[in-house]
Order: structure tokens, then sequence, then C-alpha cells
């Protein structure tokens, strides 16, 4: 992701990224291997975020390259989803997201995102 | 539940109809057509010429097939034999329904054959409750298909039925008017498919082709493997062969394959309400069939570490490093009306889920598994300490934190009024009941194996050890009940001891909390005259406040 990051305004989507790649070996990803890609739909164009786990080791890109799984959602909700705000599950049942591919990647990726800011 | 309801099912998928096959649902009738938490059909009637059929006889196939023999009229005596109509229907991704109509008589038979057909898209949860629709239904004829249909926002579902012969097609139903040869017979196959999808979509879901009559091609064959893959056996008494054989079919049905994991099953809690992943259910079911379907054990772990909870969430009352209580994919779960995406309500999935993973191993040699989960199997112990100790005293205790749709009792017993004192009055939360102290103290003893055996952390597994020699000593001094004899069934807010007699004490016998001096006497209980019934083991003694011999 570094290579972009300067091009782009650092959006929460970036530095939610960012601070993923930048955290070496994921625990809760440590299983996984693959390739998961975003497409974020702002309304106006798609952002592609692609998500290449190897083994809890992650690397971010813009790659519109084939992926395992592909989560294809608007913006503001991967923006609620990356505060706390949105639960990913519930999102998906709702018909906000909607993976496709290899769906245990979706399920073990949930893991890192927040739970709801608490009183 | 009426007796005479006729269920078939596959995973979450389920019809429960009456003996003729018909659906009329119904808030004191819960019929219909269900998949993934969902009614996808809550009318599917059939008639002749305008009127209804009488059963003459069900034939229960398999799990996920019946068979109706129907005649015309609806009397008591048989007013009409000239015809015979054969419902044939077969569960899977919706249903497949082979109707087939046979004329008896020298003359051709003209009739008007009808299916009336609807949905409410009900969520499992509303149907006892009857709850008002907040999205908008809509029926539609497309394609010479009849779509039944429910949005809410990007949330929608659809019922689409369609009929290899032809049909006329309206907004409730399908007609057919048939001319039938003498000694002829009509036939038709009936596809109802239930779609999931977002708003704009309209991919198809059905998984096979009308013109055949299996839900899956593979699914029969898939009963087959799986009973030649358990032990066989073999005994000169023949109701045990029977027993065991209709045990492994009845598994089978129990199975239910998660989303995300590619196939492989976990067994559910229960057919068909509760035909989902459940933390208590699925772990304890799993336990108990691992000398014959490992197998269940093993997508078990896989998928609720999965979903083991990684964040703090009041509303799902889920904490970092806890199993989860139980999965739901209706409207109720989507919209946040109800917790269940996943809902983490339970304190005991998350020992039980350490002693699963130990017993799986016992039994499986597999510690490839004990490797791939030691970071949950560690999450889910450090969850006992850091997470469950609500009372501060070193014992697993819970007291849910949505108080609006959250469970009040989160243990082997999980209905409101479960856990009481003699005198029948409720105590306060937290509440820490026995059985989960003996699944603390059995994970604790299993992780402290792993540990040393096959994660090679020595100091992590004699830390596991004190700890639970300590939890063990305590238990059996505090939870003691001397005059009675047997362990309180839990501890209240103060500490104090709930005092009543109950069937949770069993528990306790099997996680090896029990001092020595003290099993004799809890198992003299267990089959003594206040607790055993003669049928079984009463869940609260008999003399107990709260006890109720029908309740």
């Amino acid at each position: 992701m570094r290579s972009s990051g300067s091009e782009r305004r650092r959006s929460p989507t970036a530095a939610f990224f960012d601070d993923l790649a930048g955290r070496g070996c994921e625990p809760l990803l440590r299983n996984v291997s693959g390739t998961i890609r975003f497409d974020l739909d702002d309304g106006e164009s798609v952002e592609h975020w692609s998500v290449t786990i190897a083994e809890g080791d992650v690397e971010v890109s813009h790659s519109r390259a084939r992926a395992d799984a592909v989560v294809r959602l608007d913006k503001s909700t991967f923006d609620g989803m990356i505060s706390g705000r949105v639960n990913a599950m519930a999102a998906t049942l709702r018909g906000e997201l909607v993976p496709e591919g290899d769906l245990s990647l979706m399920t073990m990726f949930q893991r890192v995102f927040p739970g709801p800011a608490r009183a | 539940m009426s007796s005479d309801l006729v269920q078939i099912l596959d995973g979450n998928t389920f019809v429960v109809s009456d003996d003729r096959g018909d659906i009329e649902a119904s808030s004191t009738d819960p019929t219909g057509l269900f998949s993934f938490d969902t009614r996808f059909l809550s009318k599917w009637v059939l008639t002749v010429d305008g009127e209804r059929l009488s059963a003459l006889s069900v034939d229960d196939l398999q799990y996920f097939e019946a068979r109706f023999f129907l005649v015309r009229g609806t009397g008591t005596v048989y007013v009409d034999a000239k015809m015979s109509v054969i419902r044939m229907r077969a569960v899977g991704d919706g249903f497949i329904e082979r109707l087939q109509i046979l004329n008896h008589e020298d003359e051709a038979a003209k009739i008007r054959v009808r299916i009336d057909a609807d949905s409410d898209f009900a969520d499992l949860f509303e149907v006892k409750d009857a709850l008002e629709k907040k999205g908008v239904r809509k029926n539609r004829v497309e394609g010479g298909r009849l779509v039944l249909g429910y949005e809410r926002g990007p949330f929608v579902r659809e019922t689409r039925i369609s009929s290899t012969a032809r049909a006329s097609v309206d907004e409730l139903g399908l007609s057919f008017d048939v001319t039938i040869k003498p000694h002829g017979e009509w036939t038709t196959n009936l596809a109802v498919v239930t779609a999931i999808g977002a708003a704009g979509e309209r991919h198809e879901r059905t998984k096979y082709g009308h013109q055949r009559m299996e839900p899956r091609p593979n699914m029969a064959t898939d009963l087959e493997t799986w009973l030649a893959d358990a032990p066989d056996l073999r005994c000169d008494w023949a109701p045990l062969n029977e027993a065991y054989r209709r045990s492994l079919i009845d598994l089978a049905a129990l199975r239910f394959r998660p989303l995300a994991m590619a196939g492989h099953a976990l067994p559910a809690a229960g057919l068909p309400w509760f035909m989902t992943m459940f933390g208590r259910d699925s772990i304890l079911t799993s336990l108990q069939a691992l000398p014959f379907t490992p197998e269940l054990a093993q997508t078990t772990l896989r998928a609720l570490g999965a979903w083991q909870g990684a964040r703090l969430d009041d509303f799902r009352d889920e904490d970092p490093g806890r199993i989860l209580h139980e999965m739901r994919y209706g409207e109720l779960t989507a919209f946040e009306e109800r917790p269940h995406s996943p809902y983490y309500g339970a304190a005991d999935a998350t020992p039980l889920y350490v002693v699963l993973l130990d017993e799986y191993e016992r039994w499986s040699g597999d510690r490839a598994l004990v490797r791939d989960l030691e970071y949950e199997a560690r999450a889910a112990l450090n969850w006992i300490d850091e997470y469950a100790d609500l009372q501060g005293n070193g014992y697993v205790a819970y007291r849910r934190r949505n108080e609006e749709t959250g469970l009040e009792n989160q243990c082997w017993k999980d209905s409101w009024d479960s856990i009481s004192y003699r005198d029948g009055k409720l105590p306060g939360f937290p509440r820490a009941t026995c059985e989960l102290q003996g699944y603390a103290y059995d994970a604790k003893v299993r992780g402290a194996r792993l540990a040393r055996e096959i994660w090679r952390d020595p100091g992590f597994a004699d830390r596991l050890e004190r700890e639970a020699a300590d939890l063990k000593r305590r238990f059996n001094r505090d939870f003691w009940v001397s005059d009675g004899g047997y362990f309180a069934i839990a501890l209240d807010a103060d500490g104090r001891r709930v005092d009543s007699l109950t069937s949770n004490i069993g528990h306790l016998l099997w996680s090896g909390i029990v001092d020595k001096s003290k099993a004799r006497s809890v198992a003299r209980h267990l089959v003594g005259p206040a607790l055993f019934s003669g049928w079984g083991v009463r869940t609260l003694a008999e003399g107990e406040g709260r006890y109720n011999p029908i309740g």
C-alpha cells in the first residue's frame, strides 16, 4: 500500500489497510492464505483494495487482478465496518455487501474489524 | 406441535406441511418452507376442481423426502376414488415436487388443478410472535414463473415457482386445465427455489434441473457414504443394530453446513427450528459422537474457531476469545433487531471448546488441527480468566450486557427461570453456575496436556495445572451444600450458594472437578428419588420451590 499512499489523501480506508499491512504477522489471520479484494463504490467510482494474506502476513495493493474472494460494497458501509459502527455479518445478511468466491476468507477477515465504541 | 405434520429437511432448509402436503401457515400453525431462518412459503395448497384433497397415507422416505397419497374429497369416508393424486416432495435449496394424477376410470377426466402459493417471508423469530413486516411484499409473474418477493432496502428474498407442465400463472398460484385419458395419468414437476440476494441481483440458486427428482444429485449417495464411513457395528441382538443405524441417520439429518466451511458439516442444535450453528449444542453433540463421526468435531472446532469473538460488542455479548452461542441468518438478525450475527451469550461454550479440542485429538490423533487452532484455544483459555470472572472470585460467571434481546441465563439451562434457590426465588447477577466451573476446570486440565504435548509450552501447562488444582480446591469448598450432600447450582452475586438440587451436578462428574469423597453422594442424588423419575433425571429435584412435574 505504500506505493499509492502519498498520492492519495490518507482516508480512513487507507489508514486501516496501512495499519493492517504494517502489523507483520496478524495472529487472527495466521491460518489464512489467499487474496481478498474489496471493491468500494462511492457512487462515482470504485476503489479496489486487494489484500493478499500469506499465513498472517498481509500485503495491500490497488490491484484489480483476480482474487479468491471479492467483496463489493458502498464505501460508506466499509467506513462503518472499519470504525466499528457496522457489523460485517449483519451488513452481509442485509445485502449491503456482496461476497463472492471463497466465503471462508471473508469469515476469517471480518475478525480484524474493530468492535463498536463503548460507553 | 401436532403429530400429523410432515417435516423434511436438508440443513437449514425444511418444509413442514400437513399430511396432505399442504401449507397454510398462521401464527398458531408454524408450517411452511423455511431456509436460512426465513419462511419462503406460507401457503401451498393443492385443489382439484376447487376442492381440497384427503390424505390416504404418507411415506416418510428419508429425512429429505416424503410422498403423499391423496384422494379427492375431504370427508372421513372417501367420496371419490376415481382418481389418485400423488405428491412426491424432496427438499434442497427449496424443494421439488412431482405432482402425479392417475385416472382410474374408463372415461377421460377433465379437471382443473390449482396450486395456491404465497409467502409472508417471516423471520423464524417472528413466526410465533406474528410481527408486522417492515418491508414490502410483491408477487409477480415472470417468464412463466411465479415469483414471490420481499424487499426491505437492499434485503431481498424471493421464492421462484415453476412447472414443467404448461401452467396458467397468476400472482397467487398456478392453474392447470388437464384432460387425463381413461386409465391415464398426468404429471408435472414443480420447482420451488429459495433465493437470497441483494437488491438488483437476480441470480439463481437452484442446484438442480426440475426434470430431475433428486434434491441434489448426491443426496442419497451422501447418506450412503455417511453410513458406510461410520464404524461397523454388528450384534446378534437385532434391535441394537437398528438403533445404531437409526442414530447415524438422525445424526445425518442434524448436519448443517455453514456457508464458509466448504461443504463440511457440523451438528446443528435441533431439527427443524434449531438448524444452525450453536456453541453449546454443536460442541456437546460433536463430543458425544466422537467415536463414530469425528469429522463433525473437526468442522465444529474450525467453524466456531473462525467465528470466535475478537472484540468487545455489548449488543452481541461478544468478548475476545469467547465462543459463540447462536448464529442466525434472518431479517431480524440482518437489521440488528436480534443479536444473532452471531450472538455470544453463552458462558459454557468457551471452556467446552477446549474440552472438545482435546477429546478430538485423543480419538483422532489429529495433532495438526490442535496446532492450527492453538491461537483460538489459548484465546478461549484466556477468556475464562480475563472476561468470565465477573464476580472477582475466580469463578466463571455471566451477566448479559444486551439487556433487551440477550439471554439472561447463559449456561446449560438457558430459560429465564432455570436458576433458583430452594425457596423458588431467583438470584441476582452475575451468576456462577456449578457446571461452568466443572468445564473451566476440565478446559484447564486438558489445555495443559495440549500445551505440554503439542504446543511445546511446559510453562503454560504448569500454570494451567496450578490454576485447575486451585479451582478444584475452592469449588469443593464454596459450592458444597453440606446439609444436602450435593453442589449448589450456582453462587449468586454475593458469593452465596444458590442451594437447590438440580441435574447440573451430573456435569460435574464428567468434568473431574468433584473430590472423590463427594462423588458418591452426588451420584446417589442423581439416581435418588428427588431427581430420578424412573424415566430419567429431573432437571430440578422434586420438593424444590420451582419444581413442576410437567413444566
